[in-house]
């Protein structure tokens, strides 16, 4: 080990460029594995927001040719109440559509479409986004012969007002029946999306953003329930107190409506039960194969900066042929040879490695602040970025190891001696 | 110096006295290159006991270095066999060849072959750290190694810091740290001037006088003189040398 770190030191030049392969590869390594699994856990922790324990029952999004609309009225609610006795379900129907809104004070403004859902207040069960400013629906805001107090969700609030917490207060203008409505904001729910910038780069026509939403109860307008009128709902939201409880739920239900996981059923005339949980699941797996993306990456560099190490480590090996054999003359075994150049390789790459810690993390630093990447570095990335670099010294140093170790002293010194 | 004379090429009274050190009998080594061979030691029988010194001279290509690496465990005889201290060596294998070099075996090279990157210390220190004697009585064996051919005041300097003749004489030093039993000398003072080449000629003597086996190869009748006996390589064969004026 002695001999091997006097030769690191005794030529830093080599050395120096030998750990700097190294060190791109550990910051690159760092980069990805903070991003991947600070994105993966990031997501994981957004889609918790939107009601993880919440079955929604709903109309297909698409109906086959001639197929019927299935019925989705108060009778259909009663039957999932009967259906999960017992389970203790918060049964929340909803009627959603789009329309037009605009800021009340802002009369010059072309009102912008969007998302509105009218419900109970218990609503607010389905997701457990917390709220950003002023408070949620309440009984008495849909007593009043109309309704006339909405939630907005944040992206709402930011589009309508400059300043998402002066939306509180203000009043804005609802396109209802052909008519505009104003409406009192009494509260505004916080972002859930933490990476909504990083979201819309690769969604620009949100057509992602928009499944999602459509998916989940996530709108931009909330109005309490009597807002829309009577007539068919558009679908219902069913809050559960645990996860086991949203299974049993889920196999209750689909005895007698189509389960969502089943394709044909999306298209079809029944009812479908759609359970979160499983959709957040699916997406989970979708972000995990986005990260082993990103660590084959990473592997492909670790793989490129292996064989560029190892070549410059091959090319110090025939340098030193002189020097390999005279350390055979004098009693080195094979196996000293290879451990002394395996040794010095590990070196290199680790010292490399420690190097391209700070690199990787000042890099995705950066590229948080730029970009909004989200970027997690916790010890353990550290910990598997130092464990690479050994690998990686270990990798570089097979071949040019194995090459001294075979290295004949005869022939070296018959070649080279006389 | 031997204390019995006798015919290094007469291998059958070798172990009289039981001095025998290294004995080839009929040891061969062909080198293959594809469909070629090409046999660089035909068939050697030869003798070296205990304080011998002998010179082995011969043209380029006639095999000396072949019988020096035969002699110095670095290559195996593909006929005949080697016996060194009574052990056949020839098929020994490499972790167990690697014990006998550092051992009993002291190599010195005409072109020195020093670590460029160590001090001279360090550099006769090498094969003690192969034979696993401590850091600090590697450095003391080492610097009385120094001390005896005469560089003690040199032992921190590297080799670019030092002459030809005070390389050559780390490189003795090197070789004779660890005790060794026979020295293998190749072409020792090839590239020294006359000065140097007789002071590492007399070094190499003395320690001859004090019973290690010497095998030096060299061009120069004049070096070879220094030597009991004189061997002559010439294809590959071994046989007797002029006679010592």
């Amino acid at each position: 080990m002695g001999e091997g770190l006097r030769h690191v030191a005794r030529h830093p030049l080599r050395s120096i460029l030998t750990a700097f392969t190294s060190a791109i590869a550990i910051a690159v390594t760092v980069n990805v594995i903070s991003l991947s699994f600070g994105m993966q856990a990031d997501i994981a922790g957004d889609v918790d927001l939107f009601g993880r324990r919440t079955i929604d029952v709903g109309v297909p999004p698409a109906l086959a040719p001639g197929a019927p609309v299935p019925a989705l009225g108060d009778a259909e609610v009663a039957r999932m109440s009967e259906l999960l006795v017992g389970l203790e379900p918060i049964v929340v129907p909803r009627r959603q559509r789009a329309s037009p809104v605009r800021a009340a004070a802002d009369t010059e403004a072309v009102p912008q479409r969007m998302q509105l859902v009218a419900a109970p207040p218990a609503y607010v069960e389905t997701l457990s986004i917390p709220l950003a400013y002023g408070r949620w629906l309440v009984e008495a805001d849909d007593a009043l012969p109309a309704p006339n107090a909405c939630v907005l969700d944040h992206a709402a609030a930011a589009r309508l007002f400059a300043d998402p917490a002066a939306a509180v207060g203000a009043e804005v203008e609802l396109g209802l029946d052909g008519a505009l409505r104003r409406m009192r904001v009494v509260g505004v729910l916080a972002d859930p999306m933490r990476y909504r910038e990083l979201f819309e780069i690769f969604d620009e026509g949100e057509g992602a953003r928009t499944l999602t939403s459509s998916l989940l109860s996530f709108r931009n307008v909330y109005v309490p329930a009597r807002t829309f009128g009577g007539g068919a709902y558009t679908g219902v939201s069913i809050v559960l107190p645990d996860d086991e409880a949203v299974l049993e739920a889920q196999a209750r239900l689909i005895r007698v409506w189509a389960d969502a996981s089943d394709l044909r059923a999306l298209s079809g005339s029944s009812l479908i039960v759609f359970v979160r949980r499983q959709w957040m699941e699916a997406l989970g797996a979708s972000t995990m194969q986005g990260s082993m993306l990103g660590n084959i990456v990473w592997l492909l560099i670790v793989l490129v900066a292996a064989v560029m190490i190892s070549t410059l480590n091959l090319i110090t090996v025939r340098e030193r042929y002189d020097e390999v054999a005279l350390r055979r003359c004098e009693g080195a075994r094979r196996v000293d040879i290879a451990m002394q150049i395996t040794f010095e390789g590990m070196t290199t790459a680790v010292i490399g490695g420690l190097a391209g810690l700070p690199i990787g993390y000042f890099g995705a630093s950066v590229m948080r602040s730029i970009v909004g990447f989200p970027f997690r570095f916790e010890l353990r990335y550290a910990i598997a970025a130092t464990g690479v670099a050994v690998l990686l010294g270990l990798l570089s140093s097979v071949v040019p190891a194995r090459h001294a170790a075979a290295l004949q002293p005869a022939r070296v010194l018959g070649r080279r001696l006389r | 110096m031997s204390p019995v004379p006798h015919d290094p090429l007469r291998v059958e009274d070798c172990d009289a006295g039981g001095e025998a050190l290294a004995l080839l009998e009929g040891a061969a080594r062909t080198y293959r290159s594809g469909a070629v061979a090409v046999e660089a030691l035909q068939p050697v029988n030869l003798c070296v006991r205990r304080g011998d010194f002998l010179a082995v001279m011969g043209p380029s290509g006639s095999g000396k270095s072949t019988l020096l690496h035969v002699l110095g465990c670095l290559d195996r005889p593909t006929a005949g066999r080697y016996l060194l201290d009574g052990r056949d060596v020839s098929a020994l294998a490499d972790r167990e060849l690697a014990a006998v070099r550092n051992a009993t075996i002291g190599f010195v090279f005409q072109r020195f072959h020093l670590l460029a990157d160590e001090s001279a210390v360090r550099n006769v220190a090498l094969p003690l750290l192969y034979a696993g004697v401590g850091r600090v009585e590697r450095a003391r064996r080492a610097a009385e190694a120094l001390e005896s051919v005469g560089l003690g005041p040199r032992m921190a300097h590297r080799p670019n810091q030092m002459s030809g003749g005070e390389q050559q004489r780390v490189a003795l030093a090197r070789a004779l740290v660890k005790r060794p039993r026979l020295l293998l000398a190749d072409e020792p003072t090839g590239n020294l001037d006359t000065v140097s080449g007789e002071r590492v000629l007399s070094l190499i003597q003395a320690e001859n006088a004090q019973g290690t086996a010497v095998i030096m190869i060299t061009h120069d009748p004049e070096v070879a003189a220094r030597a009991e006996t004189t061997l002559l390589m010439r294809d590959g064969r071994l046989m007797a040398g002029p006679r010592p004026v």
